[in-house]
């Protein structure tokens, strides 16, 4: 994907974050004030500060090195798994709670499998191995270490 | 003396069938991840860091100890059978180990891995026992300045470590230091950066960042590549018949190694767990050169030799005792996994320092304990009892054990606080690390960054406080002057000095 334009690869997409949230950062830090400072004390924005100017120098040598390589990133298809993910993982956090581990990390089990492209052949080992997990992780995280997880009674009433 | 007889009696811990449970347990984790290829035993430490909030602190150090000096070890297992090291740190053993197994020897070249393990875990762990009360003295004699530049010190390193990549350093550290300025000043009762809500005003925990810069990017990472290369290796490994009786290294190869190249070995590996950044990997590599410089059989190297394994095997495995005396002196981590261990002493209220090893030996001696004997029992234990399975590891396939990993990553992150809050960071994190190492910017960086800035920060401005505001008195501080100079110089020997020619060409094939 050399032909992809410049500014919208995420070598440049990533330092262009780091410099939107490093400006958030600075302008966050200038709004901090100290209840007391005696002399030669740094107030608790002074070093904030400093390392949003460290920060800017930095940047400002990735973004040089970054629009003087002449090739982009891999091929743009790689990233729609990972996304999937992440929109599964989502999924997962909002409905921890209301649907209780047991259905919710049969769902989120199931969705990966399905990204992992995992038995989806044949469905009864897709279930079994989804069940499988389900339960294991049940069995680590309340009966080994006696945690207690959200019940699906719990999240409705 | 008295800190060494209380670490000693400290280790009858394991006695106790329960923290014995978590030791065996822990290594069996690490011995798992470590040999699969992708996982490391810094993940198995960061998927198993929600659990410590459960349990006693001793058998979650144990467990620790006995996971790092595991993961060490094992990567060494796919790296002679399939050619495919299970953790970085066995790249060398990868180069020499799958010349023999090819040759029809690689259970031979598993015992050398083992054996060379063995002998540098546990001289690792010993030199970390018996030196440990000398440098905490000489941690005493440390004052706010010095600590200042010996922090500075440790971040400088970290970043040059990775010489073509240092603006990217720079920025993955520097990030850390600012997730880690969210929440109450350090010195002052002022919340910092928690944006109008509650949630924030505590500060980020280490443990989501953790979670989502190890385990949720991994899972992101895998997810990519989830098809790439599984039927070959499955079929390599299914082909693979390794026997029990040819482990034991025959006397003669021993002898023709020679002690002092274990000696040695182990102590490079000691020496470079002991500086910031430097990790497992290098220690292996540096060995393995030093190694291969004055072999009598430098011919051997590339085409299976035992002294490269045992080099490598014996610094990678050393380094787990040299990487614990920053962090337990001074807080401040060698590597990712003691990094983890910190938080898991943190956790648990304890503040890592010479006064850790006077007051709280009995909680140290087990960890120390755990790595020795983890070293010396469980690495040839292991392999005896589960070396012909051990290639098998590699066929487990990705789709089960990377669901099975985001479940464990996600609801670890819940069931330490019960925070959807927490779990939502972790994955946050996870996105935000994902990106980062698919442009090699470094989460490792970013983790130390996020452990010593509050460090970084608390030093600096107590010391400039104490000296009216004046930066000279980290020139006038011997101590401090002393760190100044030792950065200066790892600067220059890192970045300036060009290396040697024949080190230079080795460094560039791997």
């Amino acid at each position: 994907m050399a032909d992809r334009a410049p500014l919208l690869r995420t070598g440049v997409l990533l330092p262009f974050f780091f410099l939107i949230v490093t400006t958030v950062y600075l302008a966050a830090a200038f709004n901090i004030h100290s209840q007391f400072a005696g002399d030669g004390e740094m107030s608790p924005r002074s070093v904030p500060i400093l390392a949003a100017f460290v920060m800017y120098v930095a940047l400002a040598v990735v973004f040089f090195n970054e629009f003087r390589k002449p090739t982009a990133d891999g091929p743009a298809g790689e990233m729609l798994r990972p996304l999937l993910v992440i929109v599964a993982t989502a999924g997962y956090i909002a409905l921890f709670r209301p649907l209780g581990y047991w259905l919710s990390t049969l769902a989120f089990s199931s969705v990966l499998f399905a990204i992992f492209h995992y038995q989806i052949r044949k469905p009864h080992l897709f279930a079994l191995y989804a069940i499988g997990v389900t339960v294991l992780f049940y069995g680590l995280f309340a009966g080994v270490f006696g945690v207690r997880l959200p019940t699906i009674t719990e999240g409705f009433f | 003396m008295d800190i060494f007889v209380d670490v000693l009696s400290g280790m009858t811990a394991l006695a106790d069938p329960y923290v014995l449970l978590f030791m065996i347990g822990g290594f069996l984790v690490g011995t798992f991840f470590g040999a699969m290829p992708g996982l490391t035993s810094v993940l198995a430490i960061a998927l198993l860091l929600p659990i410590t909030y459960t349990i006693d602190v001793v058998p979650a150090l144990v467990m620790c100890a006995s996971i790092f000096m595991a993961g060490m070890y094992s990567g060494s297992i796919t790296a002679t059978t399939i050619n495919i090291p299970g953790a970085p740190s066995s790249m060398m053993t990868a180069v020499e180990g799958n010349v023999l197994m090819k040759k029809g020897f690689g259970a031979n070249a598993l015992g050398h891995a083992a054996l060379g393990s063995m002998i540098g875990g546990a001289i690792g762990a010993v030199l970390l026992m018996a030196f440990m009360p000398v440098a905490a003295e000489i941690s005493l004699l440390i004052r706010t300045p010095g600590k200042f530049s010996l922090v500075l010190f440790a971040l400088v390193v970290i970043v040059i470590v990775d010489k073509g990549n240092i603006a990217k350093g720079i920025v993955a550290t520097v990030l850390g230091v600012m997730i880690a300025t969210v929440g109450i000043d350090v010195l002052q009762p002022i919340p910092r950066f928690n944006f109008g809500t509650e949630l924030l005003v505590e500060g980020i925990d280490i443990m989501p960042l953790v979670i989502g810069a190890f385990a949720i990017s991994e899972v992101l990472m895998q997810s990519e590549s989830w098809k790439d290369g599984l039927s070959s290796t499955l079929e390599k490994a299914k082909n693979i018949k390794i026997r029990r009786r040819d482990f034991l290294p025959p006397r003669s190869e021993i002898r023709e190694i020679g002690l002092m190249a274990y000696l040695r070995a182990s102590l490079i590996g000691y020496g470079i767990g002991i500086l910031p950044g430097a990790g497992g990997s290098m220690a292996a590599f540096v060995s393995y050169a030093m190694a291969r410089s004055s072999s009598k059989k430098p011919h051997e190297y590339g085409n299976g030799s035992r002294e490269g394994i045992a080099a490598a095997e014996a610094a990678n495995n050393s380094m787990c005792g040299g990487a614990f005396v920053p962090m337990l002196m001074f807080g401040i981590p060698g590597d990712p996994t003691t990094a983890i261990v910190l938080g898991v002493l943190v956790i648990n209220g304890l503040q890592p320092g010479p006064r850790l090893l006077e007051n709280q030996a009995e909680l140290l001696g087990p960890m120390l304990g755990s790595l020795f004997f983890s070293a010396l029992i469980l690495i040839p234990l292991t392999l005896w009892l589960f070396g012909p399975w051990f290639i098998k590891i590699v066929s487990i396939p990705k789709g089960l054990l990377y669901t099975g990993i985001a479940v464990v990553a996600l609801v670890g992150s819940y069931v330490a606080t019960y925070s959807i809050f927490q779990m939502s960071l972790a994955v946050i994190f996870g996105v935000l690390a994902y990106f980062m190492r698919k442009q090699n910017y470094s989460t490792v960086s970013m983790l130390l960054g996020f452990i010593l800035g509050p460090d970084l920060e608390e030093y600096l401005r107590r010391s400039l406080s104490l000296s009216d505001g004046n930066p000279v008195v980290f020139l006038t501080n011997p101590d401090s002057l002393f760190f100044l100079a030792l950065t200066g110089l790892f600067v220059w020997a890192i970045l300036i000095r060009k290396p040697k020619k024949g080190l230079a060409e080795m460094g560039s094939d791997i």
